[in-house]
This record gives C-alpha cells, sequence and structure tokens, in this order.
C-alpha cells in the first residue's frame, strides 16, 4: 500500500478535524479526495506528509511511518492557496526547493529545466513570480511538486486558475505520472473533472469518511433508462414494473425498471422486455439510453447530509 | 490497477528518479542564496550603498590641516620635564596629576625657531633652560635631556636631534643650564596638534578656527560615522529588512512548501538567521571599512580601532535578529517583528545609558576631591584642571538611590550591548590620545569584551532557541 490509515482522528481543541479514517491506497492510483471545505481533506493529506501530528491513530506512506525524512523524500506536495516567494524566478524557486529536496546541483537544474518545458513555463525564466498570472504559478507549483520525482503526489486544486487547454495538459501529464507508477493524490472541487481523471474517490463529510471506492462503480449505471419513440406513448400502454415519466420537455421518456439489483445483465433484460412490448404497441425506437449517477449527485446527496446511497 | 507488470513499471521509474542525498551545506547555501534574493528584492543594498558612497564622496571633499602651534608643544614638553611622569598616561591623567612629582628643577624655552613651516612635521631650533638649587640638584648632560624631552610617560611628542650646551661654566655653577637643540616631532605630536577641519572646499568649519587636536577630530567623526549615527542608520535599515523574512518564510501557503522538505525546521529558521546575519555583516564590514578609509585618507591617522566597531555592531545585531525572529514566529507579521526589535532596542538603550550614569556616580565618588581628568591636549588649550565636586549634604548618588539600583538591577540582567559600545570607545578614546571625564566612563572596569560579549550571546543564544521551538512543534 503506498497510503494506509487507520482510525485516524485530530483534534484541534474541541474542535474534530478527522474523526477515525481508515483508509488503504495502492500503487499507481490516482484518488480524488472530495468533501466541503472544513470536511478535514487538507488536515488528512497534512498527517500524510508529516506537517501535521494526529491525535491518535495510525498513517504509513509507502511502508514507513509518515513525517520521516525517508518519506517525505518520496512526496510532492502541492497546497491550496499556495503562496511562491515573489522574489523569485522560476528557475531559481525550483534551485531552492530541489537543494532542499537533497538533489545535487546538475541534476536540479536539469530537472527544473525539463519540467519548466514540459509545463509550458520555458522562456519566462527572468520573470520574477511577482509577475506571473494565477495560472502560471500554479503550473509552477506543479513543478515543485514533481521536482524530485516523488512516488507520491498530494495535489490540491491542481487546475485551479487554469484556463481549459492548460488544464487538459495537467491531466494529461498526470495521467502519464500515474503509468509511471506514481500514486496521485487530487483534492478538487471541480467533480466532473475528478470523474474524468481519477480512478478511486473518497468523500469525507465532517472529519469522517462516507464513501470510498473507484469511480465506475460509484457513478454506477441507474435502473432507469432515457427513451424515445417516433410518436406518443398510447395511454393505453401499460408495462408492468415500469414508471413512465416525461422528462426533457417531453421529448423523451423516463422508463424505471423495478427491481434491479447491482449493476449488470439484469436491468438489460427488463429494458428488453419492455423494448418488446412498446414495439408490439407499434411504438418505433427513436433513442435509448442508459441514465447514470453522477459523482456530483453522490457527492450532493452526502454533503447534504443523506447516507451513503 | 492489477496490472500484472506494474511493479516492473515503479522499478522503471524508481531507476529514473534522480538521485537525492540530503547535505547540510547544501541546504545552508541554498537558504542563504534564498536570502540574498530576499533582501535584493527590498533594494535597500543599493539605497545603503548609494548612501555609503555619498557619505564617502562627501568627507572626501573635507579638508583636515594643521595650524601653526609647535611653540605650545615646546612649552609643555619642558615643563613636563620638570616632573617625574613615568607611569603618567598621556591620554586620562591631567597636568594637575603632575603636581607633587615635581623633581625641584624647572625648564623653559627661551627661544624657538621653526626651520620650516610651523607644522607637526616640522623641525625646530629651540634654546632649552634649566632652573635648579645647586646644592639639591646636580647639572644634566645633554644625552640626558636627549633621553627626557619631548616623552611624556609613554607618548613622544618630541625627540632631540642635536643637542649643544651653550651656558657658560659660572651661570652652571649658581644653578641655570643653556642647552641650542634641534627638535624633531615625536610620534604622538600629530594627535595632539590643532587641525583645523572644513568640510566642501572651505564653506563649513566642523572645529572652530583654532581646530582642535587632530585625535580628537578622528574620533568623532569615526565615532559619528561607524557606531553613533552611521551604524544606527544601518542596523534599523537592516532590522526593517530582516523583519520580513521569518513572517514571510511562516506564512501560510509558503511554509508548507518548505515543511515537506526532509529537512528538520530547526535548520530553516537557524539557516535563514544566519544568512540574515551574513548579509548585515558584510554591509556593516562595508560601513567600517568605508569609514576607516574617509578617516585614513582625510586625516592621514590609519589606526585600526574603528575596525572593532564591525564585530561590536554584529553582536548587537545578532541580538536584536534573535528578538525579531522570535516575534516573527510567534506573531507571523510584519509589523510586530519591527516594532518588537525596535522596542527591545529602545529598552537596551535607555538601560545602558542608565547604566553609564549609574557607573559615573560611582566613579564620580570614588574621585571627590581628586583632581578631575583632563587632556594634555586641553591643557594646552587653556582649559585648567579642576578638582571633583562632592555632592551637597543630603544628597545620595545616583547608584544609591532606588531608580540607580533598579537600573543596576534590571542591566546586571540585560545583554550587555552598551557596553559593547563603551568598549569600542575606550579603544579609540586610547588610540587618539582623547581624554576628560567621558573617557574617565568609558575606562571603567566594569565593562569588559567578557561580560558584554557573553551576556548578549546568551539572550541571542536563548531567543533562538526558543523560536527554534514554537517552530518545531506548531502545526501549520
Amino acid at each position: 500500500m503506498v497510503v494506509s490509515v487507520k482510525q485516524l482522528e485530530k483534534r484541534y481543541g474541541p474542535h474534530r478535524a478527522l474523526g477515525g479514517v481508515s483508509l488503504d491506497v495502492e500503487p499507481a492510483t490516482l484518488f480524488g479526495l472530495l468533501g466541503q471545505n472544513g470536511a478535514g481533506k487538507t488536515t488528512l493529506i497534512k498527517i500524510l506528509l508529516g506537517l501535521v501530528v494526529p491525535t491518535a491513530g495510525e498513517a504509513a506512506l509507502l511502508g514507513q511511518p509518515v513525517g520521516t525524512f525517508s518519506a517525505r523524500r518520496e512526496v510532492g506536495y502541492l497546497p491550496e492557496d499556495h503562496r511562491l516567494p515573489e522574489y523569485h524566478t522560476s528557475t531559481s524557486l525550483l534551485d531552492l526547493y530541489g537543494a532542499l529536496q537533497g538533489i545535487p546541483r546538475r541534476q536540479r537544474r536539469r530537472r527544473a529545466a525539463e519540467l519548466l518545458d514540459l509545463l509550458g513555463l520555458a522562456g519566462r525564466e527572468k520573470l520574477r513570480i511577482r509577475g506571473y498570472s494565477k495560472g502560471m504559478k500554479q503550473r509552477l507549483g506543479l513543478a515543485q511538486a514533481l521536482l524530485h520525482s516523488p512516488r507520491v503526489l498530494f495535489l490540491d486544486e491542481p487546475t485551479d486558475g487554469v484556463d481549459p487547454v492548460g488544464r487538459k495538459e495537467i491531466r494529461d501529464l498526470l495521467l502519464e505520472e500515474r503509468r509511471r507508477g506514481v500514486t496521485v493524490f487530487i483534492n478538487s472541487h471541480l467533480l466532473g473533472e475528478v470523474e474524468q481523471l481519477c480512478d478511486r474517490v473518497a468523500i469525507l463529510r465532517k472529519g469522517e469518511l462516507m464513501v470510498t471506492g473507484t469511480v465506475a462503480d460509484l457513478t454506477r449505471q441507474k435502473a432507469s433508462w432515457l427513451v424515445a419513440f417516433d410518436r406518443g406513448v398510447p395511454v393505453s400502454f401499460r408495462f408492468p414494473g415500469a414508471t413512465i415519466e416525461t422528462v426533457e420537455g417531453g421529448s423523451r421518456l423516463r422508463v424505471s425498471l423495478a427491481p434491479i439489483e447491482g449493476p449488470g445483465a439484469e436491468g438489460a433484460e427488463a429494458i428488453d422486455t419492455f423494448l418488446a412490448a412498446a414495439s408490439a404497441a407499434g411504438l418505433r425506437l427513436r433513442h435509448l439510453e442508459r441514465e447514470r449517477a453522477t459523482l456530483e449527485d453522490l457527492y450532493l446527496a452526502i454533503a447534504s447530509g443523506g447516507e451513503t446511497p | 490497477m492489477k496490472d500484472p507488470d506494474h511493479f516492473s513499471r515503479e522499478d522503471a521509474a524508481a531507476a529514473e528518479r534522480v538521485t537525492v542525498r540530503p547535505w547540510v551545506p547544501r541546504t545552508f547555501a541554498a537558504i542563504l542564496r534564498d536570502t540574498w534574493r530576499e533582501f535584493l528584492d527590498a533594494k535597500v543594498l543599493y539605497l545603503l550603498l548609494l548612501a555609503i558612497a555619498l557619505l564617502f564622496g562627501a568627507a572626501l571633499t573635507g579638508r583636515i590641516e594643521p595650524q601653526p602651534g609647535g611653540r605650545q608643544y615646546l612649552d609643555i614638553a619642558a615643563r613636563a620635564m620638570a616632573a617625574d611622569l613615568d607611569g603618567i598616561d598621556i591620554a586620562t591623567q591631567s597636568m594637575g596629576d603632575v603636581a607633587g612629582r615635581l623633581n625641584g628643577s624647572v625648564y623653559a624655552i627661551s627661544a624657538a625657531e621653526p626651520l620650516a613651516a610651523d607644522l607637526p612635521a616640522g623641525h625646530w631650533k629651540a634654546t632649552l633652560t634649566r632652573t635648579f638649587v645647586p646644592l639639591v640638584g646636580a647639572p644634566e648632560s645633554g644625552e640626558e635631556i636627549t633621553a627626557r624631552f619631548g616623552r611624556i610617560a609613554d607618548g613622544q611628542l618630541w625627540t632631540i636631534t642635536e643637542i649643544l650646551e651653550t651656558g657658560t661654566d659660572w651661570a652652571r655653577k649658581i644653578g641655570s643650564q643653556t642647552w641650542e637643540m634641534t627638535v624633531a616631532p615625536g610620534r604622538d605630536l600629530r594627535l595632539l596638534w590643532p587641525h583645523r577641519f572644513t568640510l566642501f572646499g572651505d564653506s563649513v568649519e566642523l572645529a572652530g578656527t583654532k581646530g582642535a587636536p587632530l585625535g580628537l577630530e578622528v574620533l568623532i567623526l569615526q565615532k559619528l560615522l561607524a557606531t553613533g549615527l552611521g551604524g544606527t542608520i544601518l542596523l534599523l535599515v537592516s532590522v526593517a529588512v530582516t523583519a520580513a523574512f521569518v513572517p514571510n518564510m511562516v506564512r501560510k501557503g509558503t511554509l508548507e512548501l518548505l515543511l515537506v522538505r526532509p529537512i528538520p525546521r530547526w535548520q530553516l529558521l537557524v539557516f535563514k538567521y544566519v544568512g540574515a546575519l551574513l548579509l548585515v555583516a558584510g554591509l556593516l564590514g562595508i560601513l567600517v571599512l568605508a569609514v576607516w578609509l574617509i578617516t585614513g585618507i582625510l586625516a592621514d591617522v590609519w589606526s585600526p580601532g574603528v575596525l572593532l566597531a564591525l564585530p561590536s555592531l554584529l553582536v548587537f545585531f545578532a541580538l536584536l535578529l534573535s528578538v525579531s525572529v522570535l516575534t516573527g514566529i510567534i506573531t507571523r507579521s510584519v509589523i510586530s517583528a519591527m516594532l518588537v526589535t525596535v522596542a527591545y532596542w529602545a529598552i537596551l538603550f535607555i538601560a545602558g545609558q542608565m547604566n553609564n550614569v549609574a557607573v559615573e556616580s560611582r566613579i564620580r565618588e570614588a574621585n571627590v576631591g581628586k583632581m578631575r581628568p583632563t587632556s594634555i591636549a586641553e591643557a594646552i588649550r587653556g582649559r585648567q584642571p579642576r578638582r571633583e565636586d562632592g555632592l551637597q549634604p543630603g544628597r545620595r548618588p545616583f547608584y544609591q538611590t532606588t531608580i540607580g539600583r533598579i537600573t543596576e538591577g534590571v542591566y546586571a540582567v540585560l545583554p550587555h550591548t552598551e557596553d559593547l559600545d563603551n568598549l569600542v570607545d575606550r579603544q579609540l578614546m586610547r588610540d587618539f590620545a582623547v581624554a576628560g571625564p567621558f573617557r574617565a566612563l568609558m575606562e571603567s572596569a566594569s565593562f569588559s569584551w567578557e561580560k558584554g560579549l557573553g551576556l548578549t550571546f546568551l539572550h541571542t543564544f536563548a531567543y533562538l532557541a526558543i523560536a527554534c521551538t514554537i517552530f518545531s512543534r506548531r502545526d501549520p
């Protein structure tokens, strides 16, 4: 396991930032950490980085207790609302962080040039960070996290302030890192992006882990279908076990077929029978689409205080 | 994720990872460069260098010129021969102290003529007469006169290069001797010789029309530019610039980027501290060296005593910086760090000055009835030595009052940075043969390098240690 957390708890006085979180993350995973502000995402990450000492529980990174120097040498971190010292240029800043990380001069220079090129910051080496746009700062922040080729990356809002093309580039970069065996933790409020990018997600609420699983599992197919026929469904048409409602301004029908358990083929059989019945009633199929639960649906359900669906 | 060749990929990634080795000198060098960059960013360096250049330029328009005045130094050298001056400190002791050490003879210069100009480097032809009581004193030889003339304690005003006794035999028998001699300036004559000091051509007269002893002028100049005004301004600017270092470093969003590195937290803080200290050491070095060069070029006095101002000011700044770092760690605010540091400085200054008053009151009380110290140079210029007055009945010396006791009690536990300043002054006064009541204070045995440095280092170290402890334990 890259990350192994057991019953992790952190209190700030009476305030409980984390209340008994347990989590395991395998290598080469893009892991999305979701939750509202104050849910404990950043606290969890800071504990894993060894910046914050937990009140109780255990946390290990790459098989070592968190916070040890050897564990820290393997992690890259991009904090939320990071403020890179403005008196630096991109190269001097990477040189500083590289040296603190312990990389010899020649190697850190080569690596910095490589990363600046990769992140589209090449050619601006003389410019002080003071003159950077939000997106440029974000790219440079990513560069410093990647500088020492860490095996685990913790990125807090990595695409914040970056334009759409830049976001795509960053997503590709992270996918490439995963391909190389790097585990990437992403804190983000951009649920669409997380859904698109991450293999697994965990959702925290008020310091507790509400749900964790693969994105594919959490956004599983629902037992409902969007259907359109060439004409309106006659009032006389009935299908046992199906609820039919008109959606999207009357152009589509939502057909919910019950009971269906879990993802898989059972639902498909039910829709086949339904469509056969419709066809027998003289209706010609124009559109068929299975409805899915998005990450957003799940997130909103949890955020609004509902239990895990 | 259950990819069968997953591990080989990870191994490949590990193989191409850059080598990572923690190494303290590398960390230190990196933080030093970072500090240098941050310092340059404040743009103050250029202003300071410009200010020092302006100062240098202004000072170099100055001229220090000797005034005519050789005759009075010949007179003083002659009169001084009437007493046994061995062990008398030319700088601290007064003509009054000479009383009681008379040897029964009276010496005088009856005629004198400069061989060239009447300047501190000029040679003189002079006639020396000695009057003594024949039965008590014996006639003196030219060699004896040569050995004694112009020497006051370990100071050397004049040296005799040629001497010839010209008096008649009968005059010698009734107690009168006369010599014709050629005299060259001694080692210490220049420092006591009155010099005019003008700035910007002749437009600003700094030492009055009669001039002042060269040593005194150099002392005031060095003190003003190095330990006094110049040093104070430089340190104030340094406090202002360096006060931002720690709060900027521990700012949310910046701190995390440093703390995730595989180095102990105290290194971040201590290396930043040392970095700032080295920068200010460089600035102070430039200032002190500039002052030494300015006075050297202007007055051709190359005494290195002023270079002591560098360690003295630097140790003081090390203390201020540790206070600034501690405040910065606790409050994370630049303004607080700056204000607390300046307030601390003010407290030290006031306590130091009050302690000086207490020390002075002790010296005074011990010297009631004795002659007040006056320099020989002052005596020449006509200032009469005075006796130290006792206090009026019912009045206690300062060190015995409640305030005085509190002052000494508080000062005892404070860093003795005022002592360091006094010790530099002491060295300068010794070098330039300057004396007076102030010199007596500076010479007080209660000021020592051991105590001054020891207490200052102790406080500096304590503040830093507290800052490191807080920094290491606090969650970001």
